[in-house]
């Protein structure tokens, strides 16, 4: 007669740990939602600002960037994702010859968001933008021109004492 | 409540007086008719199913599910169909060609001619056999014939072992669900199924007095059985996703693929709407004894959405299951029919016959 | 126990080992006295050096070798560090010890894939990640990587190519080679992988079944094989950084710690307080993110679709965590040499603070879900049993080994970052079936949780960076460094010649030993088993095939 009772409570028991499960099921057909409804909330996605989408190469208002084609960058890229190329320059006041850069290419295709690039630069002169929508139809429209057309450096500011600590 | 007897009549006699039709075309065209509206509502139901299905499971797993064709998706399953018809139907090397192309044909034909053989609604019934519950369970096991003969045929060895659990699988659970719906048999006395439906017209199968007790304990059973015969929920062990890939129909593709995917669906239907006719009252409204307003209240709700509703409420109990429990193991599966169903069904036909005595 | 003892009982062995003594005992020993030594260190009553962590090719331009990486499990996690070397570049013969620890199968295997040692009596001699008709050994350093001298084979691989294995034996006559078929013609074989819903990335176990009923399983790696640790040769400490995280994706944050550690260990590098917080709230984070989705994998695995759903939500909110603190979700790229690269995000103590009881109520919903499921304890129960010796001798480190009884945790044992500061237990089961493995992992979500908030609460202030050079060389030698990341003990060996790039650079993969364990657990279960104990063991494969 027990085993009869422990086998009629084995299956009750079982049943009703069941109906706990579908009890958890059922709440959480009334949660809200968790996916992202992407593209519709294109408009409202912000991504977190620290997030690597893509290497650009900042410029102020007058065309100027920061980049001085050290090419630490390029050295410090696990992929060669960066190309620099430089020219020399002479400046017609001083008559002295310096390096500036040319092109800054940047293959998107084949960078791993290692943000190696970034961390070394000595001048800042790169950083991430967060857009993530990358898809082209080619795979030469991945390999960027960061520095824009006629763009050159811009005057060197002096560090303040604040931001060479932080450097 | 409105009799749909009226509107075949009406043809009927269209045909026969007003044209003035021999037997034999009167027969033939109201053949083709019957025949046409079924193959139409058993598509339209598949389909609406898919997407009810997609958007439950997607609702259970917090997700919004199909959004993407027509409003809230309700067109996906249309896009889906449309995909399905026009993919290539791909031939397997050293498959048996013949019995790979017959194999999905077994399947539907099986839920197709169960299908028919439902009472929708009132005077909504295409045939009414005599032995209307035994051809029920006749003709819903043709099915297997089919997805033995697809896991031999393809000529892979995840099918063929997703053909044998299934093999095991149904013919195992088929008993525990004809037991089941023989408690009822032996309850209304009939196997007719317009008969067991009259009969539940005060007051349904698992609501009457004593009798309720077997037949509630049959109607879980018959859930169980059912929900096992079809493959899926926690018993989708032939073609368990993470072993076997699809099991039987991993090789199939474009509308040989659809129809399982049809006749899956529409057999979890069936399922439900057997379990609706024999245990619910089939089309018959809810009557409480003694609430006259109340039941001339429901009277006015016609035949077709008691059939549906209730049998929308099976399936909706069917996905829940499904999207909460994990899957059992082929032994314990087989253990589960045989050491703990089986017992509990005869058990409860015996129950049923003492009840039927005493009464 | 004194080194001393170690030092007397392996020369009383063999008198001519040469033996350097730093924190643990490093002892060269003749190639052909090895097994002496080994079978000294494992039998011996006293030492007890029953737990290969990690055996490592070497081609020290001379000489091929093994690095034998032993610790012994009852005496205070003592360590030894045995070598051997044969001079015979052109046919490297050494001794298996894969009769010793069980865990050396594989990893001789793969000494043998990278190196072309050949190991005698080794049960089946193989390789283990290249394709059978690779040319050379792609680990030596006079291996050339000129795709035109040495073509990579382009011929499709077939199943032939797997059906044999060669196998060295030790007769009178000397060391004989030959070869035999690995499943019969008459087995019913099943190959599962390297495309299956179940195996958790490109694994491709071949499996023999007797009806449903699995009888040997012979696993095949390399299929995303990346030749990682080759690369690392050619790359700077820093650049080494990024690949960890993509050795296993689902603990990247807890591997890039580790190497870290190894190479801060190297160049004497004092890290703040406060780096040392940071990394260890970023470790407990990605384990409990980690166990989450191997939760849910075993669910799924089982047929609980909804379960792995689950799952994946509230682990998402870790990745939230992540990204807004260090840029990414999987890829974190977060610890760099020195600390961490940013210092963390306002937001990112009160993210935590409210993920904390979140979670826990989750864990609630979970158990109620799955674990008192009586399907899933029908399925879970009593069956995949590892003992806690087979769990040792095959290296099943982690939550898999320490549901065996095993206490391997590392976090305990040597303790690094900030784990020595904080309270907590390591989870413990003694059993060792399925189920302890999969409960052993909730409760550690359960213990990270706790950890969490002691961390959060203990955090200093201060730098979050320590000043490194700009390039960075570590002094000539061998270092090597272990973490416990989500599924095991990960081991970084990193031996320099005083460059800007290793020598060698050797990980330790939990998830190898892991897969080698399925075999003797498995056979005679069913093969839905064969998907959920391996499910439940949680290995990733991209830690394999590094």
């Amino acid at each position: 007669m027990k085993s009869v009772i422990a086998y009629v409570k084995k299956i009750l028991v079982g049943l009703w740990n069941l109906i706990l499960g579908m009890k958890i099921t059922w709440l959480n057909l009334f949660r809200k939602k968790i996916t992202e409804q992407y593209p519709e909330n294109r408009d409202k996605l912000v991504m977190f600002e620290r997030f690597r989408g893509e290497l650009i190469m900042p410029h102020n208002a007058n065309n100027e960037h920061k980049c001085t084609a050290c090419g630490i960058c390029q050295m410090n890229c696990p992929n060669g994702t960066i190309r620099i190329t430089s020219k020399t320059e002479t400046d017609e006041q001083t008559g002295k010859t310096k390096k500036v850069l040319d092109t800054y290419m940047y293959d998107l295709g084949s960078c791993i968001f290692c943000d190696l690039c970034v961390q070394t630069c000595p001048s800042d002169a790169i950083t991430w933008s967060q857009a993530f929508e990358h898809s082209v139809y080619t795979r030469a429209k991945l390999d960027k021109k960061l520095n824009r057309e006629g763009s050159k450096m811009a005057e060197k500011v002096k560090p303040t004492a604040n931001e060479t600590a932080i450097n | 409540m409105f009799d749909f007897k009226v509107v075949t009549d009406w043809i009927d006699t269209l045909l026969r007086v007003q044209l003035g039709l021999p037997n034999f075309w009167t027969l033939a065209i109201e053949f083709i008719l019957v025949g046409v509206a079924f193959l139409a509502a058993y598509a339209v139901l598949a389909l609406i199913l898919i997407y009810v299905e997609r958007k439950i499971c997607a609702f259970f797993q917090c997700r919004i599910g199909p959004n993407r064709v027509g409003k809230w998706g309700i067109l996906q399953s249309i896009a889906d169909m449309i995909k399905i018809l026009l993919k290539e139907i791909i031939s397997i090397d050293r498959s048996d060609k013949v019995l790979f192309v017959l194999a999905p044909f077994f399947v539907i034909m099986g839920s197709i001619l169960t299908f028919a053989a439902l009472p929708f609604g009132k005077g909504l019934h295409a045939i009414d056999f005599n032995i209307g519950v035994f051809y029920l369970i006749a003709v819903s096991s043709l099915g297997i014939i089919g997805i033995l003969l697809a896991g031999w045929s393809s000529n892979n060895k995840y099918t063929l072992i997703g053909a044998m659990r299934s093999g095991a699988q149904l013919v195992s659970y088929e008993l525990s669900a004809a037991l089941a719906l023989m408690t009822v048999v032996v309850f209304a006395g009939t196997m007719q199924l317009s008969q067991i439906v009259e009969k539940q017209a005060e007051v349904w199968n698992i609501f009457n007095g004593i009798a309720a007790i077997p037949a509630f304990i049959a109607f879980v059973i018959y859930l169980i059985a059912g929900h096992a015969e079809t493959n899926r929920g926690p018993f989708d062990l032939p073609e368990a996703e993470s072993e076997l890939t699809a099991g039987y129909h991993t090789e199939y593709s474009g509308i040989t693929f659809g129809f399982y995917y049809l006749a899956e669906y529409m057999n979890m239907f069936i399922v439900a709407a057997i379990a609706t006719t024999v245990f619910l009252g089939g089309w018959q409204p809810l009557h409480i004894s003694g609430w006259e307003g109340f039941n001339q209240v429901m009277d006015y709700i016609p035949s077709v959405v008691w059939f549906f509703g209730k049998t929308a409420v099976c399936i909706f109990f069917a996905l829940w299951v499904r999207w909460t429990f994990p899957r059992l193991r082929i032994d314990q599966l087989l253990k589960f029919e045989w050491k703990i169903l089986m017992p509990i069904s005869l058990i409860n036909l015996l129950l049923m016959a003492l009840v039927v005595t005493l009464l | 126990m004194d080194n001393s003892i170690i030092k007397k009982k392996i020369l009383s062995v063999v008198p001519d080992a040469i033996i350097e003594e730093t924190q643990f005992i490093t002892a060269t020993i003749p190639s052909d006295k090895l097994r002496e030594v080994a079978l000294c260190l494992k039998n011996d009553k006293e030492l007890q050096f029953d737990y290969l962590q990690d055996l490592i090719g070497m081609d020290w331009g001379e000489t091929l070798g093994v690095i034998y990486n032993l610790f012994s499990t009852s005496n205070n996690q003592q360590q030894v560090v045995l070598k051997t070397s044969t001079t015979n570049k052109e046919n490297p013969e050494l001794h298996t010890v894969s009769d010793i620890w069980n865990s050396a199968t594989l990893y001789e295997r793969e000494v043998y894939d990278f190196f072309g040692i050949k190991f005698i009596n080794h049960p089946g001699l193989r390789r283990l990640f290249l394709r059978a008709d690779w040319n050379g050994y792609p680990l030596r350093k006079d291996y050339d990587t000129d795709a035109k001298k040495n073509p990579i084979p382009k011929r499709n691989q077939t199943i032939e190519d797997m059906e044999t294995t060669e196998t060295l034996t030790l007769t009178n006559e000397g060391v004989v080679g030959g070869s035999f078929q690995l499943f019969d013609d008459k087995e019913y074989i099943v190959n599962m992988g390297p495309q299956h819903p179940a195996t958790h990335g490109v694994l491709h176990l071949r499996v023999s079944l007797e009806g449903e009923t699995v009888k040997k399983i012979d696993p095949n790696f390399g299929y995303i094989h990346r030749g990682i640790e080759k690369m690392c040769e050619g790359y700077t400490y820093p650049q080494i950084l990024h690949l960890t995280d993509r050795l296993d994706y689902l603990s990247g944050t807890i591997n890039r710690h580790a190497v870290c550690l190894c190479v801060e260990k190297a160049i004497g590098l004092e890290v703040p307080e406060r780096a040392h917080y940071i990394r260890t709230i970023l470790d407990e984070l990605t384990r409990i993110a980690s166990h989450l989705l191997g939760w849910g994998c075993m669910c799924m695995d089982m047929g609980s679709i909804t379960a792995f759903v689950y799952g994946m939500r509230d682990r998402e909110k870790i990745m939230d965590i992540f990204e807004e603190s260090g840029g990414g979700r999987l890829m974190c790229n977060y610890s760099v040499i020195g600390g961490v690269s940013h210092d963390i995000h306002p937001n990112f103590i009160q993210r935590i603070r409210d993920f904390i009881p979140y979670m826990r109520k989750m864990l609630k919903e979970y158990h109620i879900l799955f674990t008192e499921n009586p399907i899933a304890r029908g399925r879970m129960n009593d069956i995949g049993y590892l003992t806690t010796e087979q769990a040792i001798s095959y290296g099943v480190t982690g939550p898999s080994g320490r549901a065996s009884g095993w206490m391997n945790d590392v976090r305990k044992l040597a303790p690094y970052a900030a784990y020595d500061k904080i309270k907590f237990e390591p989870m413990m089961r003694t059993e060792g079936g399925t189920f302890e493995r999969y409960i052993v992992r909730l409760d550690e979500v359960e213990e990270s949780l706790k950890m969490l908030e002691q961390l959060i609460d203990k955090m200093p202030e201060g730098e979050y960076c320590a000043k490194t050079k700009a390039i960075i060389k570590i002094p000539e030698g061998e270092y090597f460094q272990r973490v416990e990341n989500a599924r095991g003990d990960f081991g970084v060996y990193i031996s320099s010649k005083g460059d800007k790039n290793p020598y060698r650079v050797k990980f330790r993969s939990p998830c190898m030993t892991l897969v080698s364990a399925l075999s003797p657990i498995t056979c005679g279960e069913k093969i839905a088993d064969l998907v959920m104990i391996g499910a439940s063991l949680d290995y990733v494969i991209p830690c394999i095939d590094r």
